[in-house]
C-alpha cells in the first residue's frame, strides 16, 4: 500500500505577531514554527494504518523553505518512512490551488492509495487545499473526518458536523482524507525512532506550477480592531448589566 | 586471688569440644559465604557500576555509618533502641572474640593469659551489661514491632526468626552464665559482683543442685554454640544479612552531587534501549540496595506521595525489585511497580536523605520513567506531552510565545545580553518568573533589589529556555539534553562569569546537571546571593518585627543542604520564624517536583493543600518560600485549603523588597 | 452583480443558516438565486429562483454528484459568486468547484471592505483582504458574521434539477451527538465559574447565566478540584482548552494555567471584584463587581429580552 502525507510548517500560534513589510502577510522574525496542528492528527493516522496493513510505504511531503525540514523530521520520527522536501522559499505567497497543484504534480503516477492532510492550516486556514489535490487528481475526497477504520481497500470515516454529530462515510481507495482535530492521538515519537528518523530518506525537489497563473491576491494584511479591548466597568449592578449586554448586542454575535 | 575464669569450663577444652565447635564453624561460615555468593550472582544480573573511586573517603562513611550509628539516630527512638543493641552485641561479639583468641591461642599455643585481674572484672562487667541492654532493647523493638505496630510497618516471618534467635542467643548466654556462677563463683562476691546480671541469674538457679546445673550449663552450652553458628549460617537468608549488605552499602553510596542523575549516553548511535524495564537494565548497585533493605518504612514514613494517598511506597518500589531479581527475574519493571506509583514520585529525595541503608530510590524511578518516555512515548497525562511538545516548540512549557519572554523586564531598565553584554552577573530567570504573573512579581522584587545594591544584573530574554529540569525528572533526557546543550552554548557565548537565579530547579541544573556539558560557570540562589548583600550591609534591612514560617524547598534544602542562610535573611529583615513541625530535611514537599509541576494531581488527597493546612498550624500569617513552583503550588494549596484570610504565600525576595520599600523606578 | 447561493440540508431538514447567506447577498446589494440539494417539502424563504434537487435521490452528502449538479446551475445563471456556508458542507464541496471553474476561492470571510472580502488568519489573530483575479469567485462565509435583522421570508420559483453522475463516496448514516459529557471545545459561548462563586451553591448562578445566554458552563481548576463541578468542565492547561465566540469568566483570578485554556475566545468578559486580576489583562470587558450580585441581574435582564 502506497500511502501520503502532506503537512505545512505553520507559526506557533501563540507567537506574538507582527505584520511584514509588504503588509500582506505576517512577518517571519521572532516566531516559533511547528507542525501545522491538523497535520498531526493526520500523520499519527497514516502511521496506524501503515502498522495495520503492515507492507505500506508511507511518504510525508512538505513544501516550504530550508526550515520546514524540521517539521518533516518530526512526521518521520512519528513514523513516516521516507520525506519529500518541496524547498519553496516562497511557499507563503502561494495560493491554495498553487499548493495543490504542486502536491498534485508530485502524487500523479504514484499510485498512492490514500492521501492524508490536515483539513486546514492554522496561519492561512482556507481549508482547500486538500479537497484540490483530490479534484486535480480526479479521485474522491472526504473531509472533516473525526474517525478513521479501514478494511481490505474499504475506508469508512466519520465526518464531524456542525452541533457536534457525524456523518458516517464509505469510501473505497484511491481517496483524499482531511483530519480534524481529535481524530486520534498524536504519539509522541520514542527516541530510537527519532535517531531512525535522522537515517531515512528526505528527497528535495523543486516547486513547480506549471503554467498556473494567479486567481486571487492579498491586499492587506492586519491587525482586527480591538472589540473594547480591556475596557473596565465599574459601577451600579443594573447598569452594568445594561452597559454589558449593549456591548455583547455590538461586538459579538451570539446576541441575535 | 586471681580474677578469672576457667574457659570451656564444665564442656571440656579437649578436641572432643574444639574439633566439633571448629568444625561447625567452618560449615556455618561456608553455607554463610556460599548464600552470599549465591546472591552476588543475582546482583551481576545488573549492569557494572564502578563505586570504589575514593576508597580512603568510602571506608571513613562506611566505618561511621556502621560504628557510629549515624544515619541509624537520625530517627531517635527506634534509632536509640538498634543503636544501643547493636553496640552491645558488637561488644558481646568483641568479648567472645577475646575469649576464643585466649582460650584456643594465645593460651593454648603461648600460655599467654589476659582475661584475669582487673581488666577480666571490667570485661565481665561490660559484656554483662551489654547482654543486659541488647535485651532490654530488643524487647523494646519486639514489643514496637508486635504490640504497637506502628502505621506501614511490614512484619514477615523473618522478623520473628530474627527475633527468636537473637532471643535465643542472649538469654541462653545468660542462663550458662548463671548456671556456671553458681557452682563457680556464688562464694566470691567480690568478683561475682562484676557480673551483676550472671549473679542475678545464679540466684534464681539456686535451687538446683550441682549436677543439675552442670547439665544445664553444658546443654545450654552448645545450644548456645550451634545459635551462635546457626545465626552465622542464616546470615544471607534472612534480614540478618543487612549487618554485611547495609555496611557495605555505605561503601558503595552514591557520592554525590546531591540529587544527580545518570546522564544517558545519546551519542552512541548503537544504543537501542533506553530507561529500565527488565531486570537487566538497571545497574547492579539497583538490585544490591533491595538487599541492603531492612524495611525499616523511615522513606515510606516521609513520602508526600504515600502519605496523600498515591499508590507510591519508596520502600516497596526498592522491595520489588529485589523480589524481581531473586525469584522472577524476566518480569517487567513497569508492570511490576504501576505506572501510578512511577509517575507519583516528586524526586523530593526525603526517602534517599532519611535512608540508613544508603539506598538510592530516585534513580530507579527515574529510569522506568525514561523506558516509557522515551521507548513508547508515554507519559503521566495529555497535559505532560502537550507541556513536552510546547517546550520543543516554544522553550517553555507554559506554551507562551518565546519571543516574549523578556517582556516582564522591559519596564525594569535591565536588558538582554543581546544588547547588552557587559554585566555583574546573569539573571536565569525560568520560565515560571518569565511567564506566570504570579512569579513576575518575584523576578521583579528580585531585580529592584539587585538595582538598590547597585549589582548589574542581565538577562538572557528571548534567548534563554527552559533549563530542561522538569522534562529530565519526567524521563524525557533527550528534550533535556537538547535544551541544556543550547542553554550552555547560548551563555557560554556571552563569556558570563556568574549566574544567580530565583529557581532553585534552574539553580540545581545549572549548578550540577549541565556539568556534564562543560559548564563550569558560578551559579548562585538567590537566598544565598541576597543573604550575602545582606550580611555585606549592600541592602539596608530593618523595620518591625513580623511573623512568618518558613518553607524549605526541597531543591534548596534536601538536595542543597541550604536551611541556614534563608533563616538568617528572614531574621535580618525582622521576620520571626514559627517553624512548621515539618522543616529542614523533614520539610514536606509541595508536590511540585520530579516534573508534576507539569502534571495534574489526580489521585489521593492534594499534597500541597496538606502541606498548606501544616504552615496554617503555626498560625503565622504568611508563608515564606524559596522557589516559584512551591510559591505557584501554595497559592493553588491556599485556595484548596480555603485559607486565603489567614495565609499568605511570598517569595523571601518579594519580603525583602518590600521592607527596603523600594519603589518602581 | 449575480450570487448564487449554496443552502443546505442535513438528516431529513432544511439548516436555518440559509438565512446568512441571503443577508451577506442583501449587504453586497446583489442579485441572488439559490441552490439546494434538498426536499421540496421544506423550501428557503426567499424571493428569488431556487434551483432544487432532491436529497433523497441523490444523497445529502454526495460530493461529486452536488458539484455537478452546481455546476449545471453555475453554466445556466453565470453567477459572479458562488456563495456557500463555511461549514462542514461548504468547505468540503466549494474547493471543487472552485477548481472546476478554474475560479479564486475565498474562505471564511468575515466582512466586506470596500467589495473586498475579509477573512481571518492565524487563529483569528489577524485579518486578510483578498481580491479575486479570476471573473467568477467562490466564497465560504463564516458561521454567524452575517446575519438578518428580521426572519427570512417570501416564496421562491422552484427549478428542479438532475443529473447522471455517480457518486464516489457513500454516507451511510449519521451518529448523534453525545449528551452525557460535555464536550467545552466545541461550545460557542462558555461561562465559566471561578473560586470567587464562593460556595458550590452558587455556581447555579453561573449555570443560569449560561443557560440565559445559550451556552455551556465551565469552570477554573480550583472550582473543579473542590468538586463543585464536574472534571469535562475544567477550562485550563489540565482541562479543555476552549475557543468560543463569548467566553464570560465569574469570579476566576486568571491564573496562568486557566488563561492557557480560554484566551483563544473571540471575546471575552471578566467579571470580578479586582480590577487588577490577570484576567483583566485578556479580557475584552473586565466588569468590576461581586458576581454575586451580579449575576443574577445580567440573567434576569437577558431573560427579558
Amino acid at each position: 500500500m502506497n500511502i501520503l502525507i502532506c503537512i505545512k510548517q505553520v507559526p506557533d500560534m501563540e507567537s506574538k505577531f507582527k505584520i511584514n513589510g509588504e503588509g500582506t502577510w505576517y512577518d517571519r522574525a521572532d516566531l516559533a514554527w511547528r507542525m501545522n496542528e491538523y497535520d498531526e492528527y493526520a500523520v499519527e493516522q497514516a502511521v496506524r494504518l501503515k502498522e495495520q496493513v503492515k507492507d505500506a510505504d508511507l511518504t510525508v511531503l512538505c513544501i516550504g523553505p530550508d526550515q520546514v525540514t524540521e517539521a518533516i523530521k518530526k512526521a518521520l520520527a512519528m513514523g513516516c518512512d521516507r520525506g519529500v522536501h518541496i524547498t519553496d522559499p516562497y511557499s507563503a505567497k502561494r495560493e491554495p490551488i498553487a499548493i495543490a497543484t504542486m502536491i498534485a504534480g508530485f502524487a500523479k503516477g504514484k499510485n498512492f492509495d490514500v492521501i492524508f492532510t490536515g483539513m486546514q492550516s492554522q496561519d492561512r486556514g482556507s481549508a482547500q487545499v486538500g479537497v484540490m489535490v483530490a479534484e486535480l487528481l480526479g479521485i474522491p475526497a472526504v473531509t472533516t473526518i473525526v474517525g478513521f477504520a479501514y478494511d481490505n481497500g474499504t475506508i469508512q470515516v466519520k465526518r464531524e458536523l456542525e452541533g457536534g454529530s457525524k456523518a458516517l462515510v464509505t469510501a473505497t481507495t484511491p481517496v483524499v482524507l482531511t483530519c480534524q482535530l481529535g481524530l486520534n492521538t498524536p504519539r509522541y515519537p520514542t527516541l530510537p525512532n527519532i535517531m531512525k528518523a535522522k537515517k531515512k530518506e528526505l528527497l528535495p525537489l523543486a516547486p513547480d506550477v506549471g503554467g498556473l497563473g494567479p486567481r486571487q491576491e492579498t491586499t492587506a494584511c492586519a491587525f482586527p480592531e480591538k472589540k473594547g479591548g480591556g475596557l473596565v466597568l465599574e459601577g451600579e449592578i443594573p447598569e452594568l448589566a445594561d452597559k454589558l449586554i449593549q456591548l455583547l448586542k455590538e461586538k459579538t454575535t451570539v446576541l441575535a | 586471688m586471681e580474677f578469672t575464669r576457667e574457659i570451656y569450663w564444665n564442656v571440656g577444652h579437649g578436641f572432643t569440644t574444639l574439633a566439633p565447635m571448629y568444625g561447625l564453624l567452618l560449615v556455618a561460615v561456608a553455607v554463610c559465604a556460599l548464600g552470599f555468593f549465591k546472591r552476588l550472582k543475582v546482583y551481576r544480573l545488573g549492569q557494572p557500576l564502578d563505586r570504589t573511586d575514593g576508597r580512603g573517603e568510602r571506608v571513613k562513611h562506611m566505618l561511621e555509618t556502621m560504628l557510629l550509628q549515624t544515619k541509624v539516630f537520625r530517627v531517635p527512638g527506634p534509632g536509640t533502641a538498634h543503636a544501643l543493641f547493636f553496640w552491645s552485641f558488637f561488644v558481646l561479639f568483641i568479648g567472645t572474640a577475646l575469649i576464643v583468641a585466649q582460650a584456643d591461642f594465645t593460651d593454648l599455643l603461648f600460655d599467654i593469659k589476659f582475661l584475669k585481674g582487673t581488666f577480666y572484672k571490667l570485661f565481665s562487667l561490660t559484656l554483662d551489661l551489654a547482654g543486659l541492654v541488647a535485651i532490654l532493647m530488643l524487647t523494646g523493638l519486639l514489643v514496637r514491632r508486635y504490640l504497637i505496630r506502628p502505621q506501614g510497618l511490614v512484619t514477615k516471618g523473618d522478623d520473628a526468626l530474627m527475633h527468636g534467635f537473637l532471643f535465643a542467643i542472649l538469654i541462653t548466654g545468660f542462663l550458662i552464665e548463671g548456671a556456671r556462677m553458681a557452682i563457680t563463683e556464688m562464694h566470691i562476691p567480690q568478683l561475682a559482683a562484676w557480673s551483676p546480671v550472671g549473679w542475678g541469674v545464679a540466684t534464681l538457679l539456686a535451687g538446683l543442685d550441682e549436677a543439675g546445673l552442670r547439665t544445664l550449663h553444658v546443654v545450654l552450652w552448645w545450644c548456645h554454640l550451634l545459635l551462635a553458628l546457626g545465626f552465622i549460617a542464616v546470615l544471607p537468608f534472612t534480614k540478618f544479612r543487612h549487618i554485611v549488605t547495609t555496611s557495605a552499602n555505605a561503601f558503595f553510596a552514591d557520592r554525590g552531587p546531591t540529587g544527580k542523575l545518570t546522564t544517558v549516553n545519546l551519542e552512541d548511535e548503537n544504543t537501542e534501549k533506553f530507561g529500565a524495564n527488565e531486570l537487566g537494565d538497571l545497574r547492579w548497585k539497583d538490585i544490591f540496595d533491595a538487599d541492603a533493605c531492612t524495611l525499616c518504612k523511615r522513606c515510606q514514613d516521609r513520602c508526600p506521595a504515600y502519605a496523600t494517598g498515591k499508590p507510591l511506597s519508596p520502600m516497596q518500589v526498592v522491595n520489588q525489585i529485589g523480589e524481581i531479581a531473586f525469584t522472577r527475574p524476566d518480569a517487567n519493571l513497569i508492570e511490576t511497580v504501576g505506572r501510578e506509583a512511577i509517575w507519583a514520585c516528586t524526586t523530593c529525595r526525603a526517602c534517599q536523605d532519611i535512608c540508613p541503608a544508603s539506598i538510592e530510590h530516585v534513580g530507579k524511578i527515574i529510569e522506568m520513567r525514561r523506558n516509557l518516555v522515551l521507548m513508547e512515548g508515554e507519559f503521566p497525562g495529555e497535559e505532560v506531552m502537550a507541556a513536552m511538545e510546547q517546550t520543543e516548540v516554544n522553550g517553555n512549557p507554559l506554551g507562551m510565545g518565546y519571543a516574549a519572554r523578556g517582556d516582564w523586564a522591559e519596564s525594569l531598565g535591565i536588558k538582554p545580553l543581546a544588547e547588552d553584554p557587559e554585566v555583574d552577573l546573569l539573571y536565569f530567570v525560568g520560565c515560571y518568573a518569565s511567564f506566570d504573573k504570579r512569579n513576575i512579581a518575584v523576578a521583579t522584587s528580585f531585580v529592584r533589589l539587585c538595582q538598590a545594591a547597585g549589582v548589574k544584573v542581565g538577562i538572557l530574554g528571548k534567548e534563554e529556555k527552559c533549563c530542561g529540569e522538569p522534562m529530565r525528572k519526567m524521563g524525557n533526557e533527550y528534550l533535556y539534553q537538547t535544551l541544556a546543550m543550547e542553554t550552555v552554548e547560548v551563555i557560554k557565548g556571552y563569556g558570563v562569569k556568574k549566574i544567580v537565579t530565583t529557581c532553585p530547579h534552574c539553580f540545581n541544573t545549572l549548578a550540577k546537571d549541565y556539568r556534564d556539558f562543560d559548564f563550569d560557570v558560578e551559579v548562585v540562589p538567590h537566598a544565598l546571593f541576597l543573604e550575602q548583600l545582606v550580611a555585606d550591609s549592600r541592602l539596608p534591612v530593618g523595620g518591625e518585627e513580623f511573623t512568618c514560617t518558613y518553607h524549605d524547598s526541597c531543591y534548596l534544602g534536601r538536595h542543597n543542604g541550604i536551611y541556614d542562610a534563608p533563616r538568617k535573611l528572614i531574621r535580618s529583615m525582622g521576620g520571626r520564624i514559627a517553624e512548621m513541625a515539618k522543616n529542614r530535611d523533614q520539610a514536606f514537599c509541595c508536590s511540585a517536583g520530579g516534573g508534576r509541576i507539569l502534571a495534574e494531581e489526580k489521585l489521593g488527597e492534594r499534597i500541597n493543600v496538606k502541606r498548606v493546612e501544616m504552615a496554617v498550624a503555626t498560625g503565622a500569617g504568611q508563608l515564606l518560600a524559596n522557589c516559584p513552583f512551591c510559591l505557584t503550588m501554595f497559592e493553588d494549596g491556599v485556595k484548596g485549603a480555603n485559607v486565603e484570610e489567614q495565609l499568605r504565600p511570598r517569595d523571601i525576595a518579594e519580603v525583602l523588597a518590600e521592607r527596603l520599600a523600594l519603589k518602581n523606578a | 452583480m449575480k450570487t448564487l447561493l449554496v443552502a443546505e440540508f442535513r438528516e431529513g431538514k432544511l439548516r436555518a443558516e440559509y438565512s446568512q447567506l441571503i443577508a451577506f447577498a442583501q449587504q453586497q446589494q446583489a442579485e441572488a438565486a439559490m441552490f439546494l440539494v434538498g426536499s421540496a417539502g421544506e423550501v428557503p424563504k426567499f424571493n428569488g429562483t431556487l434551483y432544487l434537487a432532491d436529497a433523497a435521490k441523490y444523497g445529502e452528502y454526495n460530493p461529486t454528484v452536488h458539484k455537478q449538479l452546481l455546476l449545471d446551475v453555475i453554466a445556466k445563471e453565470q453567477p459572479a459568486q458562488i456563495v456557500f456556508l463555511h461549514s462542514s458542507y461548504g468547505w468540503d464541496l466549494a474547493p471543487r468547484v472552485a477548481v472546476a471553474l478554474q475560479a479564486a476561492q475565498v474562505s471564511e470571510v468575515v466582512s466586506v471592505d470596500n467589495g473586498l472580502p475579509v477573512v481571518p488568519v492565524c487563529n483569528a489573530k489577524l485579518r486578510r483582504t483578498i481580491k479575486a483575479i479570476t471573473a467568477q469567485t467562490v466564497l465560504t462565509i463564516q458561521a454567524g458574521a452575517f446575519g438578518m435583522e428580521a426572519e427570512p421570508e417570501g416564496t421562491p420559483t422552484v427549478v428542479e434539477i438532475d443529473t447522471g453522475a455517480a457518486g464516489k463516496v457513500q454516507c451511510t448514516g449519521y451518529e448523534a451527538a453525545k449528551i452525557e459529557g460535555v464536550d467545552l471545545t466545541k461550545a460557542e459561548i462558555i461561562v465559566s465559574a471561578g473560586r470567587g462563586v464562593g460556595k458550590p451553591e452558587n455556581v447555579a448562578m453561573v449555570q443560569a447565566l449560561a443557560k440565559a445566554l445559550g451556552g455551556e458552563y465551565g469552570a477554573s481548576r480550583p472550582v473543579v478540584d473542590a468538586g463543585w463541578v464536574e472534571h469535562n468542565r475544567q477550562v485550563g492547561t489540565t482541562g479543555s482548552t476552549v475557543t468560543p465566540k463569548l467566553y464570560v469568566a465569574c469570579g476566576i483570578s486568571g491564573a496562568i494555567q486557566h488563561l492557557a485554556g480560554m484566551k483563544k475566545s473571540d471575546f471575552i468578559v471578566a467579571i470580578n471584584t479586582d480590577r487588577d486580576a490577570p484576567i483583566g489583562e485578556v479580557a475584552n470587558v473586565l466588569v468590576v463587581a461581586d458576581l454575586k450580585q451580579f449575576l443574577p441581574v445580567l440573567t434576569e435582564k437577558l431573560g427579558a429580552r
